[in-house]
């Protein structure tokens, strides 16, 4: 590898994820296998932005799609949550069909308080913010 | 309480950490590279019609739970595996367990650990942790991927142990509990060496070892012209984070397994794996790079030498190395 690689110039990276540190192995040929604890570099720590990043643009756009009226707000917590249908219904107990309905206004306005209260367990918030959530008064 | 006299260690990866964790507890020395390349750890796959994270899946490793049974099963010690239908059986069974005095392996989802890196939190079942003790509520845990030892509760711990989706754990536990006097680790060493290069090389299916690498390669080159550069940038950056992110010890396992080919040059006395396993090394660096590469891709700075042409080139370059590193590898005895 060069050396290049380590001392590289990302003048505009806040440091992210900089209090545990891990084992890595390494190599090189005068040396060979290293084991060493470091923090994650450079590199490796925009790939882990990325990932939170592409998921604050997703739930903008949920955001969106919940205020003009075409997905009901469980959309939304689902995708804070980092779930997907299958892994909601899973954690729900509900066919994904149902789950799915859900998800349309429609359905989510015929929902009963205790499934209400199923969500909102589940999305470790009160029914008042699973009803209403803060972005939908802007 | 429980509290037992466990050597917290750090790993690269946890399922071999704490398969060599547990075995060490039992003084059975074997380091963590020798349980990965036992347990035939190393792998790759890329499947593009199984989505996770609205991107597709690529592994450097195999199914969960394969490299603890491998490894001990090929060395002759005894385990048990269970899995659970509910929760409060699960926790009981783990409290008996540690009451004998036994350390105890766990399956996890990672999302609601409460002391993951939030940094990490995402729902991923395949982590590996264990429990050496309890005190009413609270359970004592040492995880390879944290540096200290850190607790977690009951509720905690129980929801954790049955988190859902994929490869969901079902509260699986597990621990060695007969460890033969004399372990002959040659033929152990062999048996998970062939098993490697044959799932590198000899199956026969396109999305799977050298050639899944190279049919990879090929999927890179179109991202961009089908799917527009902010989705192509989000593939390339889902294929880094699971070569580098969570517990692959740097550039998807390739160097814990140079490590191993390393020590097992000692082991069976055969000075061609040292040079095999320093080809490793150079092949692992090789992958590393692409990583670096690669991440400056996703940060949208359009040189030629971050395109994904470029870096489809040079995964071509290291299926060719791997190719030629397990072709020789299988001709062991």
């Amino acid at each position: 590898m060069k050396e290049s690689i380590d001392k590289s110039e990302h003048p505009d990276d806040v440091p992210g994820y900089c209090y545990n540190r891990e084992l890595f192995y390494g190599f090189d040929k005068e040396r060979g296998f290293t084991r060493e604890l470091s923090y994650q570099n450079q590199s490796n720590q925009v790939i882990i932005r990325q990932s939170w990043d592409a998921l604050e643009k997703r739930l903008e756009q949920v955001q969106e799609a919940a205020r003009s009226g075409n997905v009901s707000p469980i959309v939304y917590y689902m995708e804070k949550m980092l779930m997907e249908l299958p892994m909601l219904s899973a954690y729900m107990g509900l066919n994904r069909l149902l789950v799915r309905w859900h998800m349309t206004p429609a359905g989510f306005r015929r929902l009963k308080p205790p499934m209400l209260e199923r969500y909102a367990r589940l999305f470790e918030i009160t029914v008042e913010e699973l009803k209403k959530p803060g972005f939908m008064n802007k | 309480m429980v509290k037992l006299d466990y050597k917290h260690r750090q790993a690269g990866h946890c399922e071999s950490g704490v398969t060599s964790n547990l075995l060490n507890y039992y003084h059975f020395q074997i380091s963590e590279p020798m349980v990965f390349g036992i347990g035939a750890g190393l792998f790759f796959s890329h499947l593009p019609f199984l989505k996770m994270q609205h991107a597709p899946t690529t592994s450097f490793r195999v199914w969960p739970g394969m490299v603890f049974n491998r490894s001990t099963r090929a060395l002759g010690i005894t385990t048990i595996n269970h899995r659970f239908r509910n929760p409060k059986d699960a926790m009981n069974r783990l409290n008996e367990v540690l009451d004998q005095g036994i350390p105890v392996g766990l399956q996890v989802g990672t999302f609601h650990l409460p002391f993951f890196p939030p940094e990490y939190r995402m729902h991923y079942n395949m982590h590996n942790m264990v429990v050496y003790g309890y005190d009413k509520e609270t359970y004592f845990v040492s995880d390879t991927l944290m540096e200290p030892v850190v607790e977690i509760n009951y509720d905690d711990l129980a929801r954790v142990r049955f988190a859902k989706g994929p490869f969901a754990p079902q509260g699986r536990m597990y621990y060695p509990v007969k460890i033969p006097a004399e372990v002959d680790f040659k033929p152990a060493i062999i048996k998970g060496i062939r098993k490697t290069a044959n799932n590198m090389i000899g199956v026969p299916f396109p999305l799977i070892g050298v050639k899944g690498i190279r049919y990879l390669s090929g999927k890179m080159r179109q991202w961009e012209r089908k799917l527009g550069p902010d989705k192509a940038s989000y593939y390339l950056g889902q294929v880094l984070r699971m070569e580098e992110e969570v517990g692959t010890a740097g550039a998807g396992f390739r160097f814990i397994y140079g490590a191993f080919l390393n020590e097992a040059a000692d082991v069976l006395n055969q000075s061609w794996l040292r040079e095999i396993s320093f080809e490793m090394g150079e092949n692992a660096n090789k992958w590393r790079e692409f990583s670096y590469l690669g991440s400056r891709n996703c940060k949208k700075r359009g040189k030629p030498e971050q395109s994904y042409d470029f870096l489809a080139d040079m995964l071509l370059e290291v299926a060719d190395r791997e190719e030629k590193i397990f072709r020789k590898l299988a001709k062991i005895n």
